[in-house]
């Protein structure tokens, strides 16, 4: 299991990005998470509802109420066009960490 | 699923209700019943399916703190410890001072151990204003 701490600021960009190609709830969110990791990360639930606080916060996201499920209404997230952008800048900053990153340790054993 | 419900009351305790509280609360268990439910169709019995999920949660400070919930300021007792010293250092002071006038006042040597007492209040008030 990686490290959760270095993987933990980026958790913004995993979730917009998820949730940008289509409306998803909670726990399909962390299902998703996993299941493209080969559950090599897993994302605690406790985290989850913190990060979709902070970013419904910032505007970056926006819920709203789905259709009946089992039990209730499941609550959906959708990005918002800021979150899109948001979404962009992260890329572009992660591109550059990479890059300054490589020059460091690739090809390191 | 009683459990469940059981435990995410006591997840939320702490916090304040609100409207937005009781949302997330929902919003929680929801998904938890689901991962539940999820899990006990891969093979698990209830009962670890539920433990499971609630191991999976994680730690909710987090999330409290997004809340708005304010954590437990660590009080800092810089500034009372900065009058102590100052009025310890005082008393100290004056002491000497008295026992130099008194005793031996041809001789000023009471301002020897003034500089190396004053240290103790000097090094509270950075401590302080570190604090602050």
């Amino acid at each position: 299991m990686i490290r959760s701490d270095i993987i933990r600021g980026h958790l913004d960009s995993i979730i917009l990005r998820l949730i940008l190609e289509e409306d998803r709830y909670g726990y399909e969110i962390s299902k998703e998470i996993s299941s493209r990791t080969d559950n090599r990360f897993q994302i605690k639930e406790a985290t989850l509802y913190a990060v979709f606080q902070r970013l419904e916060k910032k505007e970056l996201i926006e819920s709203y109420l789905g259709s009946v499920s089992k039990g209730g209404k499941r609550k959906y997230y959708r990005i918002t066009s800021l979150g899109k952008a948001y979404l962009k800048e992260m890329i572009n900053e992660w591109n550059e960490i990479k890059d300054i990153m490589d020059l460091f340790l690739e090809g390191l054993q | 699923m009683k459990k469940l419900k059981n435990h995410v009351d006591e997840l939320f305790k702490d916090i304040p209700d609100s409207q937005e509280k009781r949302a997330i609360k929902q919003e929680v268990l929801e998904n938890l019943e689901e991962k539940v439910s999820d899990l006990m169709e891969f093979g698990k019995e209830e009962e670890d399916a539920i433990n499971k999920a609630i191991v999976d949660f994680g730690d909710i400070e987090e999330l409290k703190k997004e809340l708005g919930m304010k954590q437990p300021v660590k009080k800092t007792h810089s500034k009372l410890n900065l009058m102590y010293s100052i009025w310890g250092s005082v008393l100290i002071i004056a002491l000497f001072l008295f026992i130099n006038v008194y005793y031996t006042p041809d001789n000023i040597w009471f301002v020897y151990p003034t500089f190396a007492i004053l240290w103790w209040p000097l090094t509270m008030y950075f401590k302080w204003q570190r604090s602050k």
